[in-house]
């Protein structure tokens, strides 16, 4: 629920300054890419450009106030966040997407596993990533064998079933 | 023969043990896939459908059925659960059925969903039964500035009831606005916001939007807080049944969400998801209980799930009745009735009532058995949130990203998935809420694209938006949603009207 | 609970065996005629032993040329990979300054085709194709047109006819329409003037007599349709909205003639023609150089209208 502050902190919050140039930026590039398009509005009078640019003015708007908000110090306080887990969960994502293609779904993915485990405090990676191997495994036999969905195979894939 | 009688020998026929049995299969496939996130009914059932080529007519056809149901409500379970609608039409069940899951009322928010579902389910295939063609020619008076007036009418029904802070609400809606900016202009075919990079020319696909936001954006908010409150989730508090006051609350947002989802899914360009939102707004106008909403109000999960399933019905009348695919799902679905030699289309209901009756009776009997199987899954499922945490989140992390490689398997689409779920992290951080920018990507490019075929048709002349009854009436129910609230807060309500929008998150 | 979903796996597994021989890209979302291209040929290269085993993968976006550029990148010289395509993905090439082209696979044979069917709701005042001409020549954005996406089939026929009949094709005002089910829609609702999209959309429309059908355009007349084509109107345009299968580049010439049989021995069988009469497809086999000729000049022939409607500088 909404929380009442009677006395707000008038600080200055540079995260929320930083937030309202980052949608500052956004509307700008609107501007910048809408001005490039074609005027092919035919007979509506509406072109391609135009919706873009109600949003990017939008955009611009919402950054002032924002700022004025963070000037102000009216942002609302963020919960304290322990920086390490999460760098873990988006390390074992940004494996995955590099691992796909070339070690195939279930290595790639079984590492994505052990390190979201690994954030959540399971921190034996020796233990969790042959679990998350031979999970992913599994999940991957059901679903690219059984149900035939297109899932990127790898060499352990391809031990198990050649040719898929 | 009468409609009924039709009706009453589809059913016969349907009883067989061994019919039953396929219907069962069926419903199982497509939950099994549905319930996984960004597999949405469209790939649940085309992945499904080669597996109904091997029956017999009917078998196949119950077979079918059960799919189509079992992928529609599959979806459902995951979002109550863990947060992770696995396609548009189940995000606005997320937002009170996770809250509910958390507070240990996993089970009635499932319960109320399944039998939400059932029921809605069993209303729209009877009407679509006995009045489908009635309602295709009222969902045909829907053209450009109807749908345009439908669009504004749910942005502001919805955007009203995001979030305590107005300027947080509505950047998120804008954000989500930018984004539906981006990829090939539907109109013209010229490339906005894509800076050359092909991938991006067909916009950015709100399955893999949702599941970032929600699946990845919550993970990772929930791993990196330093105060792990271990009291915040709950399996179980209570019975996993509905209480008595559970059913009192339910019933009537059941039907309210079926009237309301059928139909808009029978309007060619109506979508599932415009139901969810509009149910889910009216429950909040008229809940008793206003303080719940945003904190896991029952009404809030029974009446939009109701209107999914009832919307899902409804997109075969213009299927049934015109031949008219009106979505993925129903492309697919077009292909497989071809295949029993059913030709949808104006004389359909005349020409080859057998098949078209015995599909009717199919999808009854499909819809109750998936009321057989979910209901005593309930328990079964709700232990899912007893995994220790570890686990527990390892699993969603890998489903997440199986649905969006099952659907798309480029690393490209992977690095949107990990960027959204960076920006759904950060956005909770700052306390912005999720769900705007995602109704800003579905219902942006939709309001859109009929306001400019609107005002194409009319050559620039924007008075055409108002010269029809249904527009105007549907820009003016806007204008009050929008009017009312500021007269109310400046008579010096608005302590009232903070309470009433709640916070999402 | 446990059983039951082992016994309906079970039955998935016997339907689909795992050894997968083909690989067809369908570079398109499930549901569109690419896809249920790609599955029929799935089915049938299946049930007539051609293939033990074949995948169907979607690679959607941007008018299949996602998928054609990952399939040219990424198969090389590999035997078993199938890309389904069409005449669509000729005029997406070029709206979308894509940098693989059709050039950069190993076209097999057209398949299948449709043509594209002229028509106005029944209540129209307009009651053959000169009438439409007619009213297209008095002011042509008082014709709104409801089709398919822009710069696509329906798009590019409503461009031609425009300039058979003298008219600027640059001032026609055309409605896209994200599928034919929602421009099909809006012509019933009498919300637009006429409406173009391919025959098989509208047939059963017609049939019922909710829709009147002005023009094909096909080369000459069809069997069973009554209608005239668009040259028979005056106008000399014909369209046809073919989809195709292609292998991979780089292929050796007994790989290609390999491929070539099979797909042939796949679209002569009584199950493929069986499977296109329920779609309502029409076989319009070509394959060899008279396809490859065909293919030339359909890309120069698009990429003229493309530029006279504005969509290609």
């Amino acid at each position: 629920m909404s929380v009442q502050r009677h006395e707000p902190p008038r600080r200055r919050d540079t995260a929320a300054l930083i937030v309202a140039a980052g949608l500052a930026v956004i509307g700008g590039v609107m501007l910048w890419d809408s001005a490039r398009l074609a005027d092919l509005g035919g007979y509506s009078g509406v072109g391609p450009a135009s919706v873009p640019r109600v949003v990017a003015w939008g955009l611009i708007g919402l950054a002032a106030w924002t700022a004025v908000e963070g000037l102000r110090g009216d942002f609302p306080e963020r919960p304290a966040q322990n920086p390490a887990p999460v760098l873990w969960i988006v390390a074992g994502l940004a494996v995955q997407l590099m691992l796909l293609h070339t070690a195939g779904f279930s290595i790639a993915t079984g590492i994505l596993f052990a390190f979201t485990a690994r954030a959540f405090g399971k921190r034996n990676l020796a233990m969790t990533i042959p679990i998350g191997i031979v999970f992913a495994f599994v999940v991957w036999t059901i679903f690219s064998q059984l149900l035939m969905l297109h899932l990127p195979a790898g060499p352990l894939e391809q031990l198990f079933f050649p040719g898929g | 023969m009468g409609a009924l009688d039709f009706l009453l020998q589809g059913l016969a026929t349907a009883a067989d043990p061994m019919l039953l049995l396929y219907a069962l299969i069926g419903v199982t496939l497509g939950t099994a896939v549905g319930v996984l996130p960004g597999i949405g009914p469209a790939l649940t059932v085309a992945l499904l459908l080669p597996v109904t080529y091997r029956l017999d007519p009917a078998g196949s056809l119950i077979m079918f059925a059960g799919i189509y149901y079992g992928g529609m409500y599959g979806g459902s379970t995951t979002s109550i659960l863990l947060n992770t609608p696995g396609e548009s039409a189940s995000i606005i069940t997320a937002l009170e059925g996770n809250k509910m899951a958390r507070k240990g009322r996993g089970g009635p928010a499932l319960a109320t969903a399944a039998i939400g579902s059932f029921i809605a389910g069993l209303v729209a295939t009877l009407l679509l039964a006995f009045l489908a063609p009635t309602i295709v020619k009222l969902a045909l008076v829907f053209g450009p500035r109807e749908y345009f007036a439908l669009m504004v009418l749910a942005f502001v029904t919805v955007s009203a009831a995001f979030g305590d802070s107005a300027l947080r609400g509505l950047t998120s809606l804008f954000l989500g606005l930018a984004l539906a900016c981006v990829g090939i202009d539907q109109l013209t075919g010229q490339a906005r916001l894509s800076f050359g990079v092909p991938e991006l020319l067909d916009g950015i696909e709100v399955t893999t939007m949702a599941v970032a936001m929600f699946a990845l954006g919550e993970a990772l908010f929930i791993a990196g807080q330093r105060v792990q409150v271990d009291d915040e989730v709950t399996a179980v508090k209570g019975s996993v049944w509905m209480n008595r006051q559970d059913w009192a609350r339910s019933w009537k947002p059941w039907l309210r969400g079926t009237v309301i989802g059928f139909p808009i899914g029978a309007m060619p360009a109506g979508g599932a998801e415009i139901g969810t939102f509009l149910s889910y707004a009216t429950e909040k106008k008229l809940t008793k209980y206003p303080e719940e909403f945003g904190n896991g109000a029952i009404e809030g999960v029974a009446g939009p799930e109701a209107a999914n399933n009832a919307s899902a019905a409804g997109t075969l009348v213009p299927l049934l009745t015109l031949g008219l695919p009106t979505s993925a799902t129903a492309a697919i679905m077009l292909a497989g009735f071809q295949q029993f030699g059913l030709q949808p289309g104006p004389l359909l209901f005349a020409t080859n009532p057998t098949l078209v009756w015995g599909l009717i009776a199919s999808l009854l009997i499909a819809n109750a058995m998936l009321l057989v199987l979910n209901l005593p899954l309930i328990g079964l499922w709700v232990r899912l949130l007893t995994i220790p945490k570890p686990w527990l989140y390892a699993g969603i992390l890998l489903f997440a990203t199986l649905g969006t490689i099952g659907a798309n398997p480029s690393t490209f689409e992977l690095g949107m998935l990990l960027g959204f779920g960076v920006l759904g992290y950060v956005m909770r951080l700052f306390g912005y809420p999720i769900a705007p920018i995602v109704v800003g990507l579905i219902l942006g490019p939709m309001a859109e694209q009929q306001l400019r075929r609107a005002l194409s048709i009319s050559q620039g002349d924007w008075g055409y938006l108002l010269h029809s009854p249904i527009a105007a009436t549907l820009l003016g129910l806007a204008a009050l949603a929008l009017i009312v609230p500021l007269i109310l807060r400046a008579r010096g309500k608005g302590q009232v009207l903070a309470q009433l929008a709640g916070d999402e998150d | 609970m446990k059983h039951l979903v082992l016994v309906s796996l079970f039955a998935g597994a016997m339907a689909l065996p795992a050894m997968a021989d083909y690989t067809i890209i369908a570079p398109a979302n499930p549901g569109g005629g690419w896809d249920q291209t790609a599955r029929t040929m799935q089915t049938v290269l299946q049930e007539e032993g051609i293939s033990p085993s074949v995948q169907v993968q979607n690679v959607p976006g941007a008018g299949g040329t996602i998928g054609l550029a990952q399939f040219a990148s990424q198969n090389k010289g590999n035997p078993d990979a199938l890309i389904v395509g069409g005449y669509v993905m000729v005029g997406a090439i070029l709206t979308n300054n894509s940098p693989v082209s059709l050039k950069d696979v190993t076209p097999i044979a057209r398949l299948t085709g449709e043509y594209e069917a002229i028509v106005v709701p029944a209540a129209s005042p307009i009651q053959d194709m000169a009438g439409l001409i007619e009213k297209l020549k008095a002011d042509p954005g008082a014709v709104s047109w409801a089709g398919g996406s822009a710069g696509g089939t329906d798009h590019i026929a409503v461009g031609l006819i425009a300039k058979a009949a003298g008219v600027d094709p640059t001032k026609i005002n055309y409605i896209a329409y994200s599928g034919g089910g929602e421009a099909l829609a809006a012509i019933l609702g009498n919300q637009v003037t006429a409406g173009i999209s391919s025959l098989g959309e509208f047939e059963a429309q017609i049939q019922a007599g909710t829709l009147r059908l002005l023009a094909v355009s096909s080369p000459e007349r069809l069997e069973g349709v009554d209608a005239p084509t668009l040259k028979e109107a005056g106008l000399d345009v014909a369209v046809e909205n073919w989809r195709m299968v292609a292998a991979a580049p780089g292929l050796s010439d007994e790989q290609k003639a390999k491929v070539t049989a099979d797909i042939e021995k796949m679209a002569k069988s009584e199950n493929w023609q069986k499977q296109l009469a329920d779609k309502g497809w029409m076989d319009t086999w070509l394959a060899g150089p008279e396809f490859e000729a065909q293919l030339d000049k359909d890309i120069e022939s698009t990429a003229a209208i493309l530029k006279d409607i504005g969509l290609v500088k």
